[in-house]
């Protein structure tokens, strides 16, 4: 169960090691020295940040303690007569979607990580379609918000086709859905192959909700479509819907307004955070 | 008389109706749960004789000794009339105390704790001995009016502390304690009557059953709610708590029984934050480290008795209380033992089940050890503890909230210690700690992943590289205030600054 040295160490009789002056202790940086580092000069405000080392004391009638007692109350009282009788099993934690809006709660950490995947990681911030990849994401983006694709399109063979890696496009959505069905034997009515509906949000509108934070501006780039995709993304969050566009949104408009989100650019990050202002409440 | 060795015997009876103990165990620790709740904790203790064992093998037949008022009354008078029988009859009496109703039954009879008394002060030493019993069997009554009935036979049992045989005193002592456990009237007058410093003089008998059974007595004191005021002060000026200390060693033949009770003496003196003084003095701290040293080498062998954790557990608590007192600087020549962090380590991982409530005091103690400590900090790194820790993550209701506050203050101390702590594999664990539910571990992991990131730009490269940013991001589009802020900080001002690779695609 243990390693075998740390055993040793708990057993040996050789003070020479066991004394704590043998322990070698590392440098102390000073505090200021550490904080300062994550600091941008000037403009930050104060890292939020609050831990100090602290030794707890706790009062004999302190819920901590509960447990220690009742299984000490008990041997005086005889009432058991072997371990098994006492044994309690520890709880694990549970893992929870911080998502506001979402807020699921799982027990194992893959079943978490997947709910994330499936449902967070690859939506539409303008029509909040979920996507179980990328490359599905971009293309989606790319035929159904951007408004330069149908211009385009009659040029140049801009359909992809959606099996990544194969890299053949074409004119229209029908020829690529022949490619998809005889090349790579996908069936017909595959769910991420939907033809766009005539019907499409205009775009800069996004569906209106009150309680809107009034601070979010149009500005959001060469305006390619979804101006506001951040504003949207506010509103996701007080529609409280389940599948939550926001943390896509910054994303997909980068990609809206320059076609391809730069690859040293991490999931979200970026300077449309400025766009958010004060804090959202719920 | 009582053994932990006892626990073990009686475990080797037939069972015949394990799921029926096991219920009233279910049952009694629900009583004690909201008596806690209530800070009416005491339980009486009932010593058990050898010869007791032998008949109650078999059924637990008590109809045999339930005698009816005709008979307990025919009792008490054939006892009143003495003559030869009634060594007998006491016997008799004795066995047949045992149950409430006779009890009752009996001290609603005139005179007769009176007469108890009489034996009990006589110089008939068996008759003594026999009402000694009787007496015994009452002050273990659950009903309320029993115990405070044998009031007048306590000056004697008092008295009688400091001079007689180790049993008969033992069984004075478990009376007495019993009745501590009573009322408060009942427990005035025996403090009036002298009992603390009888008890620091029954210590100091060679016998450890007996230094068990004053351990006991003194804990029933001590747990009560005006213990702070009435109570710690006579202890303190009896002298007894030099004895308490010493007693703390288990003893290989007679095991580990009065250090247990001690021990417990102990925790409940330090909770009263009087006593630090007298026993850093003392060593206390010393010996708290080296005992659960030894306790964690046993544990860890697998070469100890059942029931270790009744030792362990008090322990904890006192050097956990004490290291946050005020006298942490004459502390420090009592810590030299590297070996108590690695024991504490061992005690946590150890219980963790079938106690988790003791692995999250082991790991209290931890923490005060290391808050603000390089000496600690250092160690925990150096004996390569942080696996240990960082396995006891994933646990709830306390556990991983200690672990991170332990960790916390080791990378606390600074940006050695981080890469210390980075090299072992705290960024991935803390990818997983991001994600739980309980907010106080989320704000806590933000804390820990704050100094980790902002120490070295391989920190914050390596949590790029896991692919922590998303986890953060998902805080972000949180409502809890506390998480959220920390999030979007590090993610605004921290993780921009370093070069990020992005690993993002499906």
């Amino acid at each position: 169960m243990f390693q075998s040295e740390l055993l040793q160490f708990l057993t040996s009789s050789n003070s020479e090691e066991t004394r704590i002056e043998a322990v070698p202790v590392l440098n102390v940086r000073s505090k200021s020295v550490l904080r300062a580092e994550g600091r941008r000069d000037g403009q930050e405000p104060a890292p939020p940040f609050s831990f100090t080392p602290q030794r707890l004391r706790i009062g004999a009638n302190y819920d901590l303690f509960e447990d220690g007692d009742v299984r000490r109350h008990l041997y005086l009282q005889d009432v058991a007569s072997s371990v098994s009788d006492f044994s309690q099993a520890p709880t694990v934690s549970e893992f929870r979607c911080h998502i506001s809006g979402c807020q699921q709660l799982f027990n194992t950490l893959e079943s978490y990580e997947h709910h994330y995947s499936s449902v967070h990681r690859h939506v539409c911030s303008g029509c909040k379609r979920h996507f179980p990849s990328n490359h599905l994401l971009d293309v989606h983006i790319l035929e159904w918000h951007d408004s330069l694709f149908q211009i385009m399109a009659e040029k140049q063979n801009m359909y992809q086709c959606l099996v990544e890696g194969c890299g053949l496009k074409f004119k229209t959505s029908k020829e690529r859905k022949d490619h998809l069905i005889k090349a790579h034997r996908y069936p017909p009515d595959f769910r991420f192959d939907k033809p766009k509906k005539a019907k499409s949000r205009p775009p800069g509108k996004v569906v209106q909700q009150s309680n809107v934070s009034m601070e979010l501006g149009d500005d959001a780039g060469p305006d390619r479509g979804e101006p506001v995709a951040v504003e949207s993304m506010e509103l996701c969050l007080s529609q409280n819907q389940n599948s939550m566009a926001a943390v896509a949104s910054d994303r997909k408009l980068k990609s809206s307004c320059s076609y391809k989100v730069p690859a040293s650019i991490c999931f979200g990050a970026g300077s449309l955070r400025g766009f958010r202002g004060g804090r959202r409440k719920k | 008389m009582w053994r932990l060795k006892a626990v073990g015997r009686k475990a080797r009876r037939p069972e015949p109706h394990g799921e029926e103990l096991r219920s009233e165990r279910r049952q009694r620790e629900k009583v004690l749960r909201q008596a806690r709740r209530d800070q009416q904790l005491v339980s009486k203790r009932r010593v058990q004789e050898d010869d007791d064992e032998s008949e109650e093998e078999g059924a637990m037949d008590t109809a045999g000794h339930l005698l009816s008022k005709e008979q307990v009354a025919e009792l008490f008078q054939g006892l009143q009339h003495g003559g030869l029988k009634k060594l007998d009859h006491l016997r008799t009496l004795r066995k047949a105390l045992r149950i409430p109703e006779a009890q009752l039954l009996f001290i609603k009879l005139e005179n007769s704790i009176h007469m108890l008394v009489g034996f009990l002060s006589g110089t008939d030493a068996q008759c003594q001995l026999e009402a000694a019993h009787c007496l015994h069997e009452l002050s273990h009554s659950p009903e309320p009016t029993v115990g405070p009935a044998c009031l007048p036979a306590t000056p004697y049992l008092i008295t009688y502390l400091t001079g007689q045989s180790a049993k008969f005193t033992e069984l004075c002592l478990y009376t007495l304690g019993n009745l501590c456990a009573e009322s408060v009237a009942v427990r005035d007058k025996l403090l009036a009557q002298g009992l603390v410093p009888a008890l620091a003089i029954c210590i100091q008998r060679p016998s450890l059953a007996v230094v068990e059974a004053v351990g006991f007595s003194l804990s029933q004191l001590l747990q009560t709610k005006d213990a702070q005021d009435k109570i710690v002060p006579l202890v303190m000026a009896s002298g007894i708590i030099p004895h308490l200390v010493a007693a703390l060693q288990p003893d290989p033949q007679f095991g580990m029984g009065a250090a247990i009770e001690c021990a417990w003496c102990l925790h409940y003196l330090t909770c009263s934050n009087k006593t630090d003084q007298i026993l850093v003095d003392m060593g206390m701290v010393s010996k708290c480290s080296s005992l659960l040293i030894t306790l964690g080498g046993a544990v860890a062998t697998e070469n100890t008795d059942e029931g270790l954790e009744l030792l362990v557990w008090p322990l904890l608590r006192c050097i956990g209380n004490l290291l946050a007192g005020d006298l942490l600087d004459g502390l420090v020549p009592q810590l030299g033992d590297s070996r108590l962090l690695v024991a504490l380590c061992v005690l946590a991982q150890i219980f963790l089940q079938p106690h988790p409530a003791l692995t999250r005091e082991s790991l209290w103690v931890l923490n005060n050890l290391t808050a603000d400590s390089s000496v600690f900090c250092s160690a925990l790194l150096f004996l390569n503890l942080v696996p240990i820790l960082i396995q006891l993550l994933p646990f709830s209701l306390g556990i991983n909230i200690m672990v991170l506050r332990i960790l916390a203050n080791v990378a606390n101390e600074g940006s050695e210690y981080c890469s210390q702590l980075i090299h072992r594999g705290l960024l991935p664990a803390l990818c997983a700690t991001l994600k739980m539910a309980d907010p106080d571990v989320v704000t806590l992991s933000l804390e820990v992943l704050y100094m980790l990131v902002t120490s070295s730009s391989q920190g914050a490269e390596e949590f790029v590289k896991l692919r922590g940013p998303a986890a953060l991001e998902a805080i972000q589009y949180n409502s809890q205030t506390e998480m959220q802020i920390r999030a979007s900080y590090l993610l605004d001002n921290v993780l921009p600054t370093h070069s990020l690779v992005d690993t993002t695609t499906s």
